[in-house]
């Protein structure tokens, strides 16, 4: 018997070797479409801002920008694996402001401030593995269930608080979000450390290579032997950590946990980053590369537009427009990729 | 080929029952599949064909009955375990992960890690050799699978079903939506998985698929076994008969 399946490669637009890419050819073909429009549009927009004011590009400005910049990129990152899984996850806000406060109001409450810091992470775990369980277990799906949970936390937190920010924490803890190790500040660093961590857990990890399993065809995973529940489980608890984390990092920056930071139009500007880095919504696509590119856009917006003067309500203009068309790009990609579908 | 009766069956179905609500999907189905055969599946829609896949391969439970591998009872409790007991199946529609590459498809579920880290590496080797072995022609295995034609995906989930060892190997419908060439093909790759000693178990609508390749045909009707038959010694028309109906007889 021989049997060909010559035209396998008569049919594919012989894509050039890339033996280290691995599961990520999805990501190569995105490297070169669609985050080589975000780095155009960014370098656009630095131009401009430039020209509008040229403070835009001083290295107090551009360390400003970044500092901005991580916040969206700490929490994109497992919001990433999320999405590639096929996931959702709008309580992003409400988590966010769920680990500032716990863990400021540990610290107020005399608890040493890396238990603090450790029991707010904790706390968004339990919320992220909440989020999962209800989308496993009752079966609600994923953009319900974190929508729900995003209403429930808030709420709680507000009722907790009374709605008034937490403030009088040590200043070791407020020198986490603060300090500056050879003029750029430290949250820069922890961006640089979690980018890396997620991106070998993405790339190089059997959770990553699950993710992209479970969110590209969730049945076949399924029957293929992964555990998909479990699977969720875990990334969605991650992402809960980690957006913890982000909310505490902030916390330490403005020595002070508002119950009401976060909220919708962190959660927004987060989906959206990774979104327009090309994590595809419907699953199994994305990487943490582009997201990184996506948050470092909403950065370059957001400081950009200051800088110049405009009224950051362009902002918005500015973020719906390109949102939209980065999620018609990967309509029009997926059409071509998987146009000989049987 | 070897006398059939003599030989135990690879997989046993004795008395399986699976009821989804009031409805009775399977109703003490008797099934073997032997070493070095292959046993199609065929009944119209509703007869239970698929519900009986997916029993043996641990995607649903049977409520009532035993499955056997190899003359013991297993109790299968997920995909995986009935996996790792010999049995493989090709789905018709979950197969495969299209965004993934044909390499990273023959392997998930079952990665293979070098410490914390996948082995890319390694799928990449043993996924080029085995479809050497198969003989089966794919120069780059980093295309992904949505690039490819429903036949090569076809021959894909095959290669990708039998690479772990499998004993026995379940196809639902592997011609669904295949050219002719690519039936050819397909078929090829199955004849040489029964040459190889697997008990092969194919569901079908293809009746001229099921009576150029298969050795038994078991008919299924209204989630019963309507009867079993050698292919060589029946006739179309009595499998049809069969199949709607018109013919009864007590399982065989």
């Amino acid at each position: 018997m021989s049997t060909q399946v010559d035209d396998i490669v008569a049919r594919t637009p012989t894509p050039p070797k890339q033996s280290t890419g691995g599961g990520s050819f999805a990501g190569f073909v995105h490297r070169n479409t669609q985050l080589a429009g975000i780095v155009i549009v960014i370098a656009v927009l630095v131009v401009v801002f430039q020209i509008g004011n040229p403070i835009f590009l001083s290295f107090p400005n551009l360390m400003e920008l970044l500092r901005s910049g991580t916040l969206y990129f700490i929490i994109a990152c497992p919001a990433t694996i999320v999405l590639v899984s096929g996931g959702m996850d709008f309580s992003i806000g409400a988590v966010f402001a769920a680990g500032g406060v716990s863990a400021g109001m540990m610290m107020v409450a005399g608890v040493p401030w890396p238990l603090a810091v450790l029991g707010g992470i904790v706390i968004g775990a339990l919320i992220g593995v909440l989020n999962a369980s209800l989308s496993v277990y009752l079966k609600v799906p994923p953009l319900i269930a974190t929508l729900g949970v995003f209403f429930a936390v808030g709420g709680a937190i507000t009722v907790i608080t009374t709605g008034t920010t937490v403030y009088g924490f040590p200043s070791a803890f407020t020198d986490l979000g603060q300090g500056y190790l050879l003029g750029v500040p430290f949250a820069v660093y922890y961006a640089v450390i979690v980018g890396i961590v997620f991106w070998v857990l993405l790339e190089k990890t059997e959770l990553g290579y699950n993710a992209r399993a479970v969110g590209g065809n969730r049945a076949a995973a399924l029957a293929n032997g992964i555990r998909v529940s479990r699977h969720d489980l875990i990334v969605y608890g991650l992402a809960g950590a980690v957006t913890a984390f982000a909310g505490i990092l902030a916390a330490s920056r403005l020595s002070s946990a508002d119950p009401a930071a976060g909220g919708t139009s962190l959660t927004f500007q987060v989906v959206t980053a990774v979104i327009i880095g090309g994590t595809s919504l419907f699953g199994g696509i994305g990487t943490i590369g582009g997201s990184a590119l996506g948050a470092l856009l909403f950065a370059t917006i957001n400081n950009g537009l200051a800088v110049i003067n405009v009224n950051s309500l362009w902002q918005n203009i500015f973020v719906g427009t390109i949102l939209v068309v980065a999620v018609a790009i990967d309509q029009a990609r997926r059409r071509r990729q998987f146009r000989s579908r049987r | 080929m070897t006398d059939i009766t003599t030989a135990e069956p690879a997989l046993e179905l004795r008395g399986v029952s699976k009821r989804f609500g009031q409805v009775v999907a399977l109703d003490d189905i008797d099934l073997s599949a032997y070493p070095g055969e292959i046993l199609a599946i065929v009944g119209d829609n509703g007869a239970g064909k698929s519900t009986l896949i997916k029993v043996i391969s641990a995607v649903h439970r049977q409520d009532q009955g035993q499955v056997l591998i190899d003359g013991s009872e297993v109790s299968h409790f997920s995909p995986s375990d009935a996996r790792e007991s010999g049995i493989a199946t090709v789905f018709q529609d979950l197969a495969l992960v299209e965004c993934l590459d044909v390499s990273t498809n023959m392997f998930i579920g079952q990665l293979p890690k070098r410490g914390w880290f996948v082995d890319r590496k390694r799928m990449d080797r043993e996924t080029r050799q085995f479809l050497d072995e198969l003989n089966v022609t794919v120069k780059d295995i980093h295309t992904q699978i949505g690039m490819l034609s429903g036949g090569q995906r076809q021959i894909i989930a095959i290669a990708r079903a039998v690479r772990a060892g499998a004993r026995t190997v379940l196809l639902d419908e592997p011609t669904a939506a295949l050219g002719v060439r690519e039936t050819r093909h397909a078929a090829e790759m199955i004849t040489s998985l029964r040459d190889a000693g697997k008990a092969v178990i194919i569901v079908s609508h293809d009746m001229e698929f099921v009576f150029s390749y298969a050795d038994r045909v078991q008919v299924m009707r209204l989630g019963r076994v309507a009867g079993v038959r050698r292919v060589s010694e029946t006739t179309r028309d009595e499998v049809i008969a069969l199949i709607t109906g018109t013919k009864r007889e007590n399982a065989a």
